[in-house]
């Protein structure tokens, strides 16, 4: 590479693991690679494989850091989607025509979060086209979810605030009305459920009416904050991110509330209750429920 | 009664009070919120009122103070009296105190726990005295709701001196000269960062404060945006100057609603003042500041992430760089994107200039640090010192050492990403390289004292049940790896691990590493690594004798009662919530190990006369 006269290129076909090796060795000492590959990605016959024979090694283990530098090498120039069309020269000086297939995407610019084969119409209406559904809202409903969509319609990142305000009326979110938003915004419900579904603070299953968020954060490890959380699910008698029968207590996990000098430190709404003991659990409870009673009579 | 050290002039100027000759300032944080901090403030309101004295001493309800272990606090001024675990009822006395000549009240003031002595200034208190505390220090004196308090400690001075004497070149050079580097983990270069921001193309570009403070165990973010919000505001509006973005956005975690609040007021009232908005204080630059928040997810603290979580427009998972958000970030136009305290720390440089802040620190790391330091420890809260401070001097000097006189083990840096540093190290200075190359990181300042009760494995498991859980899964060797290593590190602590077990957890926290496309995958593998470095024998304990050395795993450990101890009292048979406890008054008590739940309660409920619950491992069969 140093050597300006020649530029030393070489040119590996076939991207699959033994493809990628060579490319990989040959960058390494020096060369310019291009790594040609017949099919839309690299990776070959070992991507698809579990195990690989006969060590019983994991495969994509194995193969996994090689793509990642393959994709990173400096000297490394992926072509994929391409074919061999013309090969001229001699040993040493050859030239080579590639000829390479439509990707229709640009790849500068294409992130990979494959969001455009997860919302393709076409790719949809191969299953049919389904009518327009009925959705059941009462109108109060149909009044809360259009105070919140007003400020939104045919504007730019509109999901994440929409969901939010939602999520502050009604402490989860309703099916109908995400149904209703993904009409009304245009946006298909697949991704609404794809952005309502990464984030902790949304669910789509309906919340009790007090919340106890128990802090998991490492300061709270440390002080025995996953004995509190046992205690909890035993007087509850419900796992973590359940709701009791009574719809009166959510229990939940949160990964620290910022409260480390309490630890272990539990939320319910917005009371905190610092250093806990799984002995303190119980008054705790009884406070809520005796509290709850007084405001229902 | 003066106070007697000086250190920075921040710290002892008592520049909130104004007519007023006497001024109390309670803690508003979130520590001392939980601690029913506003009822001591309303006590203390109605003292006054009561005693018509409200032209003498004025009520403050402040930022963090940071000692959040002693709260709620209470600082009397102009004499820095220091009182803690303050109730509402002691409102009165000490109130008179002030109004009958300055009589201190004893029983309110902190007890050095290595001295025994009664300590009455705030600059006694071994907890501050060797912090320097340069962007904590206003947290206590300002009231976060008033610009004018803020106005008071030499706020926007800094954003005055850069709007109307010094081109963006020059402030960006000055940042680069003092050497700050970002405090959100990986320790960019903040100049360098500005400087390609700046020099990127097109009109449109934006500067973002990334407040997405997840990592368990730090809380410093917080605490700045609740306690002193204009300090970051200000940084900002100098940087969107020193690149040319007329936008910004604060990314803030829902968990904290108090910092929501608070950063909206101060924005509000910055505009109010001109010092956001159109036309800055006549200068003809623009800037405005949004909230925008985030909804609990871990990877969003990951600057790509966090991008696409703004944009909103699908689940937001990283991507890979280049091209880096200086170029091509929000929208597609160049970003910049800082932590808090990187942009708190903005004002303070160009105030004091570049070569004071340079002189503080180490060679590469300059400045000062907040840590929030947690875990097992006397003196937890916020601690703010020194780049180049041992670990020894933060943690004994600073958090008063180990609680119950217990053996330190390690201590916990750089959150999730981090690793554990342990006894033997605990000399290292707290630097950026010196971290990174013990195997942990500096991260956004988490620092967890874990002491002989902590079992590293356990902690290891922790960490990985956290990254599994907030892997995005983009990556299969993140999303797969991380799940393995947790079954393995799982069936470890069950007893359940098998010898070349510690050998296959390091091979895939390597392949984890190399193959993962951002920073959150690229340092998972960290708490791990660093736990087997420096705990191997513990894991071995783990694997080869079905056996926790520090009695944590449940799997490995069987409660039992000592005859020769036993009082026969009864309290733990009845505070046992699974009847796992036999035994008459004045008889010797019995756990029986099939039904034993292992939760613990025993050992607490017991009296300290006696002491007989113990645990043993390995398990008795």
């Amino acid at each position: 590479m140093n050597d300006n006269n020649k530029t030393g290129a070489t040119l590996v076909v076939g991207g699959g693991i033994g493809g990628i090796q060579a490319a990989l060795d040959l960058a390494d000492s020096g060369f310019k690679v291009y790594l040609l590959e017949k099919g839309p990605s690299i990776g070959g016959v070992m991507a698809q494989l579990d195990k690989t024979f006969p060590t019983n090694d994991c495969s994509m283990c194995i193969l996994a850091p090689k793509l990642v530098s393959v994709a990173r090498h400096p000297n490394i120039t992926i072509i994929t989607d391409g074919e061999i069309e013309q090969l001229a020269g001699e040993a040493g000086d050859f030239v080579v025509t590639v000829r390479k297939g439509p990707r229709y995407v640009d790849e500068e610019k294409c992130t990979g979060c494959g969001l455009c084969m997860q919302n393709c119409p076409v790719h949809q209406k191969g299953y049919g086209e389904s009518p327009p559904e009925d959705l059941h809202l009462t109108p109060l409903e149909v009044e809360q979810i259009e105070a919140i969509l007003q400020e939104y319609r045919d504007k730019k990142g509109a999901l994440m605030p929409v969901l939010q305000a939602l999520n502050n009326t009604y402490n989860y979110f309703p099916g109908e009305l995400l149904k209703y938003m993904a009409r009304e915004l245009k946006i298909p419900l697949s991704l609404i459920y794809n952005v309502a579904t990464f984030y902790k603070a949304f669910s789509l299953k309906k919340r009790g009416k007090h919340v106890i968020r128990v802090c998991q954060g490492t300061a709270c490890h440390v002080r025995g904050a996953k004995r509190v959380l046992e205690e909890f699910e035993r007087v509850l008698g419900i796992e973590a991110g359940n709701n009791t029968d009574d719809l009166f207590f959510t229990l939940e996990t949160v990964n620290c509330v910022g409260a480390c000098a309490l630890a272990p430190v539990i939320m319910i709404g917005s009371e905190y209750f610092g250093h806990m003991t799984p002995r303190k659990v119980d008054a705790v409870i009884d406070k809520y429920y005796k509290e709850g009673k007084v405001h229902a009579s | 009664m003066q106070a007697n050290s000086v250190q920075d002039d921040t710290r002892n100027k008592p520049t909130m009070m104004k007519e007023k000759m006497y001024c109390i300032s309670i803690c508003g944080g979130t520590g001392c919120h939980a601690y029913k901090c506003e009822k001591v403030s309303e006590a203390f309101v109605e003292e006054i009122k009561r005693r018509k004295a409200e032209a003498d001493i004025e009520v403050k309800t402040t930022g963090c103070h940071g000692f959040c272990e002693r709260g709620p606090i209470v600082v009397v001024y102009p004499d820095h009296i220091f009182y803690q675990r303050v109730k509402p009822e002691d409102a009165p006395a000490v109130v008179d105190s002030i109004l009958n000549g300055k009589k201190v009240i004893e029983r309110l003031l902190y007890v050095d726990p290595n001295t025994q002595e009664r300590v009455i200034t705030v600059d006694d208190v071994s907890f501050y005295k060797k912090q320097r505390r340069l962007i904590l220090g206003n947290n206590g004196k300002v009231d976060p709701t008033k610009i004018e308090d803020y106005l008071g400690v030499e706020g926007y001075k800094a954003l005055k001196s850069v709007l109307l004497s010094k081109t963006p070149k020059e402030v960006v050079d000055q940042i680069k000269k003092s050497g700050l580097r970002g405090r959100g983990g990986a320790g960019f270069l903040t100049g360098q960062k500005w400087e390609i921001c700046r020099r990127a193309g097109g009109t449109t570009k934006y500067v973002v404060c990334n407040a997405d403070e997840g990592d368990p165990g730090a809380y410093m973010d917080r605490s700045v945006l609740e306690g002193n919000p204009h300090s970051v505001l200000e940084g900002m509006t100098i940087g969107a100057y020193a690149i040319g973005a007329h936008e910004g956005i604060v990314y803030v975690r829902t968990e904290y609603p108090l910092a929501i609040k608070n950063l909206g007021i101060a924005i509000e009232q910055a505009k109010q003042a001109h010092f956001l908005g159109r036309d800055i204080l006549g200068s003809g630059f623009d800037f405005s500041v949004r909230i925008c928040q985030g909804a609990g997810a871990f990877v969003c603290g990951e600057e790509t992430a966090l991008i696409a979580s703004i944009e909103g427009e699908r689940s937001p998972e990283p991507r890979i760089r280049p091209p880096y958000p200086a170029e091509s970030g929000l929208w597609g136009k160049p970003t910049n994107i800082n932590n808090v305290e990187t942009w708190a720390s903005v004002p303070l440089i160009v105030n004091k200039g570049a070569e004071w802040y340079a002189a503080i620190g180490t060679e590469k790391s300059k400045g000062t640090k907040i840590f929030s330091l947690v875990g097992k420890v006397n003196n937890t809260g916020l601690v703010e010192v020194p780049m180049g401070i041992t670990l020894r001097e933060i943690i004994y000097d600073i958090g008063g050492g180990i609680p119950n006189n217990k053996e330190f083990k390690a201590v916990q840096t750089g959150g999730p990403s981090g690793g554990c540093v342990p006894a033997n190290l605990l000399d290292l200075p707290v630097d950026y390289e010196s971290l990174t190359e013990a195997g942990s990181m500096m991260g956004s300042g988490g620092m967890v004292v874990m002491d002989e009760d902590t079992c590293m494995v356990d902690v290891a498991k922790y960490f990985l049940a956290f990254l599994k859980d907030e892997s995005c899964g983009k990556c299969t060797s993140c999303r797969e790896g991380l799940e393995q290593m947790y079954d393995i590190v799982e069936r470890i602590t069950k007893g359940n691990g098998k010898e070349d077990d510690i050998v296959l957890l390091q091979n895939l926290g390597r392949v984890v590493q190399a193959a993962s496309m951002c920073g959150f995958g690229q340092t998972a593998a960290n708490p791990v690594l660093s736990t087997i470095r420096y705990f191997h024998d513990e894991y071995k304990a783990h694997i080869e004798e079905k056996r926790c050395p520090a009695l944590v795993c449940k799997d490995l450990i069987s409660y039992t009662i000592d005859p020769e101890l036993c009082g026969g009292c009864t309290v733990c048979a009845k505070a046992c919530p699974c009847g796992a406890i036999i035994g008459e008054p004045k008889k010797v008590h019995k756990i029986d190990q099939k039904k034993c739940i292992k939760c613990g309660i025993c050992i607490t409920s017991c009296p300290p006369k006696f002491k007989a619950v113990k645990i043993a491992s390995p398990m008795i069969r």
